[in-house]
């Protein structure tokens, strides 16, 4: 069986049945058709289905088209053959046969007559897989974006393929050539004016102290993305990828403000983007109250107040997200018993505009403060909320 | 392997098409002539649920009357020797085996004395079980880019590792599973190594090269295939491969004859349906399918859905879908469980990033709490003014969760959604949402969303912990849940 050095190699050779075999064992007859067009199928999210067509000659009778392949990672049990013209009264596979050790199979296929069949070679291989990427370019009052969303295909499958269409399931059908150990990087779609909203978060449990002795709290800034079409996105979920962030400056030109890595994101769902901690935000969090009621025996009622001293000395104003665990809070303060928190949100909760339902669920409280910029003295004003929990039928 | 007419007369008769003069036989101590008549025919039944294949071959001999020594050897395959048999298909009255002999120093040969009460020829059929030799059914389904129908391509795979070449021979697959006490290849190699170690007689030399001959050419007479000398100009079509049922087993016959030398395996169609109607189904069963929400095609094995011939064997099946492109899309491979007909196909499909499926817990409270007077088997419910002793503990509660099952269909197609979800101990499920009991801890209901819908199925549980807890099942009450 002849190999090439390293792709995936069709041969046909004609069988004169009339002869015997020992004859035909010597003299053969082997045609090299060559791909008409490939089409790699990159849209799985583990799996690359390369599909190629060949216009393979053929002898009246049977004969045998022989497929081979070296040092490529293709799936020999995924290999499927489909005639697509002419009809299967006309061309017809009888059998494939797998020869022992070898990278290869024969079809037997059976022509009426000779002339060509069309035909599709679809495999699973290993080795050429893609990439996403994203460029943000925000604008400068960071309420919107430029979004760009890159595409890599990288070909490590030791196989050319020269003129290829690739089909990722998001943006359009691309026609690119790939060249062997070459990664080829495509600006897959462009929205230039995305909907941002920065939000800048207080959550002691998710993101810890600054100052634990202070008791003060990080807060980190993040990008949000809603992939919606209100937002100018919604049109494709977005796949994971590494997402470079750029800040437009007042020279025309850009600055780079950071990276994330961008998590898979379904339509009508919201990116988060992580650009760092907020160093001109002050969050103290103290507890102020904690005191625990008895109902009957060991059942208890714990009140719990907390303090929320919040100081923004950026001179726009912003809004705060205010987050707490409510488990993490009464682990603290009365230990783990292993179930959930029933909690009432006590009447002297000062977050404007209270619990935001959307957000919140069972365990997580979510809560906005609006902060007004840095006032005309240069001072920030302090604003102090408070969050007052009834931690209710609590015993150990 | 072989079997060789022994002569221990000096009277030379061919048989068979090769003669070989054995100088050192254990049957004859001095100059013997023995023939080798070829197979007449073979057939192969291939146990799919075992490694078993039952061989069946028929030799034409010539004898003499008296006694007709007959040896058979099968060297370097996989035969079990205690299951080689030996029946006369024609002058079986006038034709009997005397004995069976396993000679001592060889491991893979045994003699037969054949008494014969005439002269000329005579068939014999001998069968053996053999390992080695294998079969698998593969699928391959290929849905239309609207998802309605489906393609399903159903072949038969045969592998022979037995260590000899069967050429021409009738291929039968059992479907079905069987019982044996003993593995035929622990029964093949059982004998061999009863025996010394000791170097090949010179006839095993020559058999191994016969051997060798024959696999150099055999791979060229299976390229023909089995249909030798046919006109080239005639259209050749799949071999068909026929289906019957036998006791609880079904026995697919293929087409004519094969030719698979060791080592070697083969691909043919069983069968292929078109036009499969598929309903697609969006299922949440954990126990089943891991935590996630998947899609599948399902169908049936049988008449109205264009299947129904035969059982589905156990195989490996791959799902492409018409992407519409002229092309395919690559879905999923599946291990397919044995299909009865008549059974349900269920191809699962994975996840679809298209449909969102969450499950929120909103809201955690807990009511109905009992209490215990400490160091008393004295019990009291919380409220209605009852004053309790401060040495009192909680012995039982209701845990009351309220969850938001929130579903959003991005597809451009309706989508018909089944959830089921287990509660251990005494619950009540309570929602709108029509539920019904899987089983006595498994709840089960159903949501249709339109292309592009979002839907919120609130339900609330409530368990019934410590002393509230009388039972362990589920209990359904139908009563509107809405969002805190």
């Amino acid at each position: 069986m002849l190999k090439h050095a390293s792709v995936p190699v069709l041969l046909v050779s004609c069988l004169m049945l009339a002869v015997p075999p020992a004859v035909q064992a010597r003299i053969k007859l082997i045609t090299l058709p060559i791909r008409e067009r490939v089409e790699i199928q990159l849209e799985h999210p583990a799996v690359t289905l390369v599909e190629e067509e060949r216009i393979v000659p053929l002898v009246a009778g049977e004969n045998q088209v022989d497929f081979s392949w070296a040092n490529t990672q293709i799936d020999a049990v995924t290999i499927l053959l489909r005639i697509l013209a002419p009809d299967e009264e006309a061309v017809r596979l009888l059998s494939v046969s797998y020869p022992p050790g070898e990278n290869a199979l024969i079809w037997q296929v059976a022509a009426k007559q000779a002339g060509s069949a069309r035909m599709r070679i679809s495999y699973v291989l290993t080795g050429l897989q893609k990439r996403f990427s994203y460029r943000a370019l925000t604008s400068q009052d960071e309420k919107t974006l430029h979004w760009s969303q890159y595409l890599a295909v990288e070909n490590y499958a030791n196989e050319e393929y020269p003129s290829s269409g690739i089909w990722v399931g998001v943006g359009g059908h691309l026609s690119r050539p790939l060249n062997m150990g070459e990664t080829r990087q495509v600006l897959l779609n462009d929205y230039p004016s995305v909907a941002l909203q920065k939000t800048y978060t207080a959550d002691l449990q998710a993101y810890g102290y600054l100052n634990e002795a202070a008791q003060k709290l990080r807060v980190p800034m993040h990008y949000v993305l809603k992939n919606d079409a209100a937002h100018q996105l919604g049109q494709f979920a977005l796949p994971a990828g590494k997402v470079r962030i750029f800040q437009a400056d007042n020279s025309g030109g850009s600055a780079f403000i950071g990276e994330d890595w961008g998590q898979f994101t379904p339509l009508d769902d919201e990116l988060k983007l992580y650009l760092g901690l907020a160093q001109d935000i002050v969050v103290k969090r103290t507890i102020e109250k904690s005191e625990q009621q008895v109902v009957a025996g060991n059942l208890y009622r714990h009140k719990v107040v907390i303090k929320y001293e919040i100081e923004n000395f950026k001179n726009a104003p912003l809004t705060l997200d205010v987050r707490e665990d409510v488990r993490a809070l009464r682990n603290q303060l009365r230990g783990d018993n292993g179930r959930d928190v029933a909690w009432t949100l006590g009447e002297d909760t000062s977050f404007p505009g209270g619990l935001n339902p959307e957000k919140s669920t069972y365990q997580q409280l979510v809560f906005q403060a609006p902060l007004p910029p840095r006032q005309a003295d240069g001072q920030a004003k302090k604003i102090v909320h408070r969050l007052a929990l009834w931690l209710d039928n609590e015993w150990q | 392997m072989s079997l060789i007419l022994i002569h221990k007369t000096a009277g030379l008769r061919s048989i068979g098409a090769l003669l070989w003069l054995l100088t050192a036989s254990a049957v004859a101590q001095n100059v013997d002539l023995s023939t080798v008549p070829p197979r007449d025919t073979v057939q192969l039944t291939i146990y799919n649920s075992a490694d078993l294949t039952l061989v069946r071959e028929t030799r034409t001999l010539s004898v003499k009357p008296g006694i007709n020594p007959l040896q058979f050897s099968w060297a370097n395959t996989l035969i079990d020797p205690t299951s080689v048999e030996l029946r006369f298909v024609n002058h079986a009255a006038e034709l009997t085996v005397l004995d069976a002999r396993f000679p001592h120093d060889k491991p893979q040969m045994l003699y037969w004395d054949v008494q014969s009460q005439f002269e000329g020829a005579a068939t014999v059929e001998i069968s053996y079980f053999t390992s080695g030799i294998r079969w698998a059914a593969d699928y391959t389904a290929m849905a239309d880019p609207a998802e309605k129908t489906l393609t399903l391509d159903s072949f038969v795979r045969v592998y022979n590792n037995a260590g000899e070449d069967y050429e021409r021979a009738q291929v039968r697959l059992v479907v079905g599973t069987i019982n044996l006490v003993e593995e035929i290849a622990a029964l093949a190699r059982a004998r061999e190594q009863q025996q010394l170690p000791a170097s090949l007689p010179e006839e095993d030399y020559r058999q191994a090269n016969k051997q060798a001959m024959r696999r150099l050419e055999a791979k060229d007479e299976m390229m023909a295939g089995s249909v030798m000398a046919a006109p080239a100009v005639a259209m050749m079509a799949p071999k068909a491969v026929a289906k019957e049922s036998l006791s609880e087993y079904f026995l697919y016959t293929i087409e004519g004859t094969e030719t698979i030398p060791n080592g070697w395996s083969k691909r043919l169609r069983s069968f292929k349906a078109t036009g499969i109607p598929i309903q697609v189904e969006y299922r949440y069963r954990p126990v089943e399918y891991g935590d996630q929400l998947v899609r599948l095609y399902l169908l049936r094995n049988d008449k109205l859905s264009k299947l129904g011939s035969t059982p589905l064997p156990d195989g490996s099946l791959r799902v492409f879908r018409d992407n519409g492109r002229d092309g395919l899309s690559y879905l999923a491979t599946q291990a397919l469980q044995y299909v009865p007909i008549g059974d349900k196909i269920e191809l699962n499909l994975g996840a679809d990033p298209e449909v969102i499926f969450e499950l929120v817990k909103q809201k955690v409270w807990r009511d109905n709490l009992l209490m215990q007077l400490r160091g008393a088997n004295v019990y009291q419910k919380l409220g209605n003014g009852m004053q309790f002793e401060v040495d009192s503990q909680v012995a039982g509660w209701d845990e009351h969760a309220l969850y938001d099952q929130r579903i959003s269909n991005y597809s451009k197609q309706p989508i018909t959604i089944e959830i089921r979800r287990s509660y251990a101990g005494d619950v009540v499920f309570r929602s709108k949402l029509e539920p019904v009991l899987h089983d006595f801890q498994t709840v089960q209901y159903k949501a249709v969303l339109a292309a592009g819908e979002k839907k919120d199925l609130y339900h609330e549980i409530i368990e019934r912990q410590g002393k509230n807890a009388k039972k362990r099942n589920i209990e359904i009450l139908n009563t509107v849940v809405t969002a805190p």
